[in-house]
């Protein structure tokens, strides 16, 4: 009867605390007018994204050469003109949307996903293992990230998936010192010895003790970190090192346009915006996720 | 201090070495055998081997790695396979482009995040605080190489400020690229200096000389911004690496005959000897300067120099 009512007390104090973190985190960010904005954008960026295979037709209408109707300045028609093959460059940027998004998430996905269980392992295993991977992250950070993201590429070969590798690659270092930094802040507390006295697995301590103190930090990294993919796998398009032709992706777009700058620069102006819309969009809201979730920047 | 220096110029062998293997590694991975895009196509089985040997092709990935690093040491990065000339001359030819474009970069970056993060941290929550945080988002999500596009447009097109592109126009020819990496730049800048300045701002002393009469000019310029720009030295040294990737696209954009230009054309030509050449040369100086910067900011801040005295 005793244990039923402490076990109780318990499930119920532990739901409370989980729900009262992200409840906490929305309240804050519902205070920040530059993230709500960002927020509203990102949603509205991502319905373009999902509804655009409902609205234009991929084959005829995305990619599909057109050559009478080439060049045309923006109209009622054609909201944003259309480009050098005749293409509707408004359905093009609209469907862009699509590649970008699954590119940055995905890359930012794998270089989570791998960076984070590398730098918990380091910091809890600490010793020479955690010397050398902080090295590793030292010479990543060391090789700039377009150079990096460019000799991968071109060693993988040009495909969508070997971008998101390529982006991914460069983005993990962050993740590695995230991950490592708050497992070491959090490694010689009692809770974890405690744990480790009644006999929890190694990396079930990690898993479910220590890391869940570190998802904020690594939610506001990872925001970050979309944008800023989002802008290397466009540029490596624009270097004709990411997604290949005829799909429409923005940095592919700027980089067919850029032939035409000088008497069509509407084809470099609209797939541009949308980059810079995406991720302002992202910065936004990862920077009142910071604020919202670290009480130093709180003044 | 000079301990200090000593133990980090031994460190960074065994950095460079693993930076010249990843990208060694890297590169190998790269499909297709180089050999045939050199032979040609009646060439024998027996060419074909010889022309390996020549290349350095033959053995294991450890073995060439380490007849590379011999190379290298000794100033040899190979030869293009393209235009068959001395990667490590071709690279030197370029490098001076690419550094004068870094260093107008980081001046113009310099120049426009440093009034811009005082004014902004001064008037916190101003309507020149929020401004100047717009111009710093907007900077910060911006692609450069569109960003480089859309200059164009503006200051070469329609107003023909600028030429849109190449060398030869002299000081007149550099601004156009270095604003295009600069921006970001300055925007990341402008964000680490507001933050810097409001820690400092918040600090006693600036209480205590403000209270001892030093007028509130003197306060900024000399209490606070000075022990604001530490911080600022070391983000900066990180950037360096940014400036480098960035000109790689301002190099595209307006055809500067740079390093950045150079890897970009090697790759289109698969010229792998160039291409790793050119990578590892370049993360080799990002490190250098890394160290580099590191020691001034020892030797800057009196609290670091007490440190590594011990």
């Amino acid at each position: 009867m005793r244990d039923q009512i402490v076990e109780k007390k318990v499930t119920v104090s532990q739901k409370y605390k989980k729900r009262s973190t992200f409840i906490s985190i929305w309240r804050q960010l519902r205070k920040n007018k530059g993230a709500l904005i960002g927020l509203a954008m990102l949603v509205l960026i991502i319905a373009i994204a999902l509804a655009s295979p409902y609205i234009f037709d991929y084959d005829t209408q995305v990619i599909a050469n057109n050559i009478k109707g080439r060049m045309q300045a923006p109209s009622a028609d054609h909201w944003f003109g259309t480009d050098d093959m005749g293409r509707d460059i408004f359905a093009r940027v609209c469907y862009g949307a699509r590649y970008s998004l699954a590119v940055g998430v995905v890359a930012v996905l794998f270089a989570l996903v791998f960076g984070v269980t590398w730098g918990a392992a380091a910091g809890y295993i600490g010793g020479p293992f955690e010397d050398i991977t902080m090295r590793i992250c030292d010479i990543f950070s060391s090789i700039p990230s377009v150079l990096m993201a460019i000799a991968v590429v071109s060693a993988l070969g040009k495909s969508t998936f070997n971008l998101m590798i390529a982006v991914g690659i460069t983005s993990t270092a962050p993740f590695v010192r995230v991950a490592r930094a708050a497992v070491l802040t959090i490694r010689g507390e009692e809770y974890i010895e405690s744990a480790r006295a009644i006999g929890v697995p190694e990396w079930r301590i990690v898993a479910t003790h220590i890391m869940p103190n570190s998802v904020s930090q690594i939610i506001v990294q990872a925001t970050l970190r979309v944008g800023s993919a989002i802008i290397s796998a466009a540029q490596l398009s624009f270097l004709g090192l990411g997604v290949p032709a005829p799909a429409p992706e923005w940095g592919s777009m700027l980089s067919a346009g850029r032939s035409y700058i000088r008497d069509y620069n509407y084809m470099t102006l609209y797939p541009g915006l949308a980059i810079m819309v995406t991720v302002l969009s992202l910065n936004l809201i990862g920077d009142g996720l910071r604020d919202a979730l670290d009480p130093k920047l709180k003044r | 201090m000079h301990r200090y220096i000593i133990k980090r110029l031994l460190m960074l062998i065994p950095v460079l070495l693993c930076v010249a293997f990843i990208i060694f590694a890297i590169m190998d991975v790269a499909e297709g055998d180089p050999v045939y895009s050199v032979v040609s196509a009646d060439a024998t089985e027996e060419e074909i081997e010889a022309q390996r040997e020549a290349m350095g092709l033959t053995g294991s990935l450890l073995e060439r790695y380490f007849r590379y690093v011999k190379g290298m040491l000794q100033g040899d990065l190979g030869t293009s396979y393209v235009s068959k000339r001395d990667v490590m001359e071709t690279y030197l030819t370029r490098l001076p482009n690419t550094l004068k474009l870094a260093a107008v970069t980081m001046a113009i970056a310099l120049g426009i995040s440093i009034p811009l993060g005082i004014v902004a941290a001064v008037n916190q929550n101003s309507i020149k605080d929020t401004v100047s945080m717009i111009l710093a988002l907007l900077g910060l999500s911006m692609p450069n190489f569109w960003l480089g596009l859309l200059l164009i447009i503006v200051f070469s097109l329609k107003l023909g400020w600028f030429p849109s592109g190449g060398y030869e126009d002299g000081v007149l020819s550099i601004i156009l690229p270095a604003f295009t990496i600069g921006a970001g730049l300055a925007a990341f800048m402008t964000r680490s200096t507001r933050s810097s300045m409001l820690d400092v701002i918040r600090q006693d002393y600036l209480r205590m000389a403000r209270a001892k009469g030093v007028s509130e000019r003197k306060v900024i310029r000399k209490h606070a911004l000075r022990n604001a720009l530490i911080p600022i030295i070391t983000v900066f040294g990180v950037q360096f690496s940014n400036v480098l990737g960035g000109s790689v696209l301002a190099e595209t954009v307006f055809a500067w005959p740079g390093v950045g230009r150079l890897v970009v054309d090697a790759i289109d030509q698969r010229d792998i000897p160039t291409v790793t050449g050119a990578l590892v040369m370049t993360t080799m100086l990002v490190t250098v300067v890394n160290l580099l910067i590191d020691i001034v900011y020892a030797y800057v801040d009196p609290r670091i120099k007490a440190q590594y005295m011990k």
